[in-house]
């Protein structure tokens, strides 16, 4: 016979669904491409998990999707929305534009208002327009479209140092110059493995891998140049003219 | 033949044993009776227009409506019995507003048509054992007119819920001869001023009163959106003819 | 006990969410929205957006639990928060500045947020509290003016515009919303302001300031509010308000946004960076009076702070 006394205790049980795996994302758009990035650590407290969880998906040609915050809500929302834009593609016999895919996002993360989805989502890639564009969104759907955006782990060490980089935040042009508008692709290349390595000293849920996404706009003449580029694949899914590319490097392991 | 026909004409879920299904070849039928509507899609943009029947002197004209807005950039004119087309016309409103709601961009006009369509073939269907929502067939054709990123389009619709997409068409009681007429005289380049004057000619050939700025409605999608013409545009395209 | 009680009680508010998650349940999956031309229109198809609730006996505990950063400031998820916003009916129209800062905690999350939501040509709402509700839900107010338009043959007053709004989220009351917004436009009755938020209120006025910063804001706004500004005036009046709780509080800053609604619709008179504000002005606007709003420059060696120049030698 059980101690009735001790089945008696008041229990308390929470409902915790969620957890943090670490790993930290970034997008940059230029004027006529987009870099979106991610490490491939995934770290659960002080453990890690694996090296090599990508972060960071091809949606279509002309959109990467970069999904920051508890992974298994990651990949499945990754999951849902590609369900979404294969369903859209079906419906009305094209590729969703990049701002469709972004009010998509919205609605998908609203939707899950009362029970969120425990992520952090940038959306990259090229407008209609043909325009880099980069969107950034919090857990329940608040978007907007800017220019970089860094979340995750190390955002609080990345977002200064592109506010810095990109935005010219804090620096006043030398006389009779002013500062560029759009960064070229190879600057921008440089500052996203700058920001990463420097992350990686700095927080020690980032590190091991890079994942670099470049999406160029239809003509653009960096395409040449990325085509060389060692080590960076080609990963466009179909014959559109937008082109996709992906940049591995590695991190320091440690 | 007309035994056949009986036992399985009352029904909207039973083929006949030749396959067909008579309810909803008789909506079709009750289009024929309906007024004269006609649209061209020319490369500027979309005319359509529709005669209406003033049956009676003290018949307020200007409350007949048989062309109607479905977004910015779709419009509709309608034959047949027209209170089905607002039920039709709401589901489209409705359906091209949650696309811009989800998806931040105007719908297709090929979408908002295949949305119009699906409804119409929802007769005689009951879900989750609810009561059905429907008990007919609609008994209206309609004139879809849009733009999108293809360019100016023109649907028909049915009540079989087919959908085909034209140069040029003619819906409602006249609409053989008028078929034929804009057969004649619709070419690739023809300019949306030439559109608008041709339907209305081709209208009044099948209309048996006398045309005037009163008995018909003209309206016009082109790249800066739909627009019914007025009083006195109307009045402009009448003395044109 | 009480807990179970609750879990078969039809009239609480649980049973509210239970009801909710039927609906929700019965849509997810396997829905229409796989077929035919309604593939991908979204949780939207059948009219009412349908919301994902957890299976727990007080769903809206664990929604807190995670996301209320007031509650507890190491929950999770961060929803962005913090604000002034500003909105005043006078002669010449309706002013609406707001700032644009987001914070989540106390991480600047974002400093050029627009919280000024354009519904449609004619009619403006404003965002305070959390970001997404009010984006979600006035732009789901915006495609139910245009529909409240095809349908009507007629714009949608300010009124019945903010009343649906107030409706729509007066349905989710004690679920967790939390959005305090300005619903301002012009219709057949002239300029009109309705506040609404997600307790329920719904209040028509001529002036409000809603958010973190709105004291500071109410501050300057009364002090030089008169129904017959000029519209440059009231351009600074708004851009001044702004200003001020940019300043002071810390959770409103970055830049301002400053709108002016008239009869022919809203007008977007520009964005103005408050830092520069407080140093040189808001730059060469109709109604700026030149120079900077800090009050630095006009106590210039004349305070304790800041010494005359003899003093400080001595």
């Amino acid at each position: 016979m059980p101690d009735m006394n001790s089945l008696a205790h008041p229990q308390q049980h929470q409902f915790n669904p969620y957890t943090e795996n670490g790993g930290t994302i970034l997008a940059i758009a230029g004027e006529d491409f987009t870099v979106i990035a991610g490490d491939t650590r995934q770290s659960e407290g002080y453990s890690i998990q694996t090296r090599y969880a990508p972060k960071v998906f091809r949606l279509t040609d002309k959109a990467v999707l970069a999904v920051n915050g508890f992974a298994a809500d990651g990949n499945m929302f990754v999951k849902k929305v590609r369900q979404r834009l294969e369903w859209y593609r079906h419906a009305h016999a094209k590729d969703m534009p990049l701002r469709a895919i972004a009010r998509l996002i919205q609605t998908m993360l609203y939707a899950r208002r009362f029970f969120p989805f425990y992520v952090y989502n940038i959306l990259g890639g090229i407008e209609e327009d043909g325009s880099g564009a980069v969107y950034s969104f919090d857990p329940v759907g608040s978007y907007e479209r800017e220019a970089c955006r860094a979340a995750g782990a190390a955002q609080s060490l990345v977002q200064p140092f592109l506010d810095n980089q990109i935005y010219f935040k804090n620096q006043t042009p030398a006389q009779d110059t002013s500062h560029p508008v759009h960064l070229p692709l190879h600057s921008v290349l440089a500052l996203v493995i700058d920001s990463f390595t420097g992350a990686t000293e700095r927080h020690i849920e980032v590190g091991d891998g890079l994942e670099m996404y470049v999406v160029l706009a239809r003509g653009n003449p960096a395409l040449q140049s990325l085509q060389d580029l060692p080590g960076a694949e080609e990963v466009t899914g179909t014959q559109a003219e937008e082109r996709v590319f992906v940049i591995r490097r590695d991190l320091k392991k440690d | 033949m007309f035994l056949t026909r009986s036992e399985y004409d009352r029904g909207v879920n039973t083929f006949s044993p030749e396959g067909r299904l008579f309810q909803v070849e008789y909506a079709i039928e009750a289009i024929k009776l309906g007024s004269t509507a006609i649209g061209i899609r020319t490369p500027e943009g979309v005319v359509l227009a529709v005669e209406k029947r003033v049956q009676s002197p003290l018949l307020e004209a200007s409350s007949i409506e048989k062309i109607m807005e479905i977004d910015g950039h779709l419009g509709c004119a309608m034959s047949g019995l027209t209170a089905d087309a607002r039920t039709m016309i709401d589901h489209a409103r409705v359906t091209a507003q949650n696309h811009r709601f989800t998806f931040d961009e105007a719908i297709k006009v090929e979408s908002a048509t295949q949305a119009v369509c699906d409804l119409a073939l929802r007769f005689g269907e009951s879900v989750h054992d609810e009561e059905a929502m429907m008990s007919r067939p609609f008994g209206v054709a309609l004139l879809i007119a849009g733009i999108d990123e293809i360019g100016p389009q023109l649907y028909h619709t049915d009540p079989s819920g087919t959908f085909t997409r034209y140069d040029a068409k003619a819906i409602g009681s006249g609409s053989e001869a008028a078929q034929s007429e804009l057969q004649d005289k619709w070419h690739k380049q023809i300019t949306l001023k030439e559109a608008q004057v041709l339907t209305l000619r081709v209208l009044k050939q099948v209309m048996e009163e006398k045309l005037d700025q009163h008995n018909v409605q003209l309206a016009q999608v082109t790249p800066t959106g739909f627009e019914i013409l007025d009083e006195t545009k109307l009045q402009e395209v009448i003395e044109a003819m | 006990m009480n807990s179970l009680a609750q879990r078969f009680s039809t009239t609480s508010p649980l049973a509210h969410f239970r009801k909710i998650q039927r609906l929700a349940d019965e849509d997810e999956d396997v829905s229409d929205a796989a077929w035919g031309s309604q593939a991908g229109f979204g949780s939207l198809t059948k009219g009412v957006p349908t919301f994902t609730v957890p299976n727990l006996p007080d769903p809206t505990a664990f929604l807190r639990l995670h996301t209320d950063d007031h509650a507890d400031p190491n929950c999770r998820i961060k929803i962005q928060h913090g604000t002034t916003t500003l909105a005043f009916r006078f002669q010449g129209g309706v002013i609406v500045a707001v700032d644009s800062r987001a914070t989540a905690g106390s991480y600047v999350a974002s400093g050029t947020v627009k919280k000024v939501i354009e519904i449609n040509p004619y009619l403006l709402g404003t965002m305070a509290g959390g970001a997404a509700d009010c984006q979600y839900w006035e732009t789901y107010l915006g495609i139910h003016c245009r529909l409240h338009e095809l349908r009507n043959r007629e714009r949608i007053s300010v009124s019945a515009a903010s009343k649906y709004l107030s409706n729509l989220v007066y349905g989710y009351k004690g679920m967790g919303l939390s959005m305090g917004t300005m619903i301002c436009g012009w219709d057949k009755t002239g300029p009109t302001i309705f506040y609404v938020d997600s307790d329920g209120t719904r209040l028509k006025g001529d002036l409000f300031s809603v958010g973190s910063g709105s004291t500071f804001a109410y501050g300057v706004l009364d002090q030089g509010y008169r129904w017959d500004l000029t519209d440059e005036e009231a351009q600074e009046l708004g851009r001044r308000s702004i200003y001020a709780a940019g300043h002071r509080d810390a959770f409103s800053g970055n830049t301002c946004n400053l709108y002016h609604v008239k009869e022919d619709g809203w007008r977007f008179i520009g964005n103005f960076d408050i830092s520069k504000m407080h140093y040189e002005g808001p730059g060469d606007v109709p109604g700026a009076p030149g120079g900077g709003y800090g009050y630095a420059l006009r106590v210039e060696g004349k305070s304790s702070a800041n010494p005359p120049v003899a003093e400080a030698a001595a």
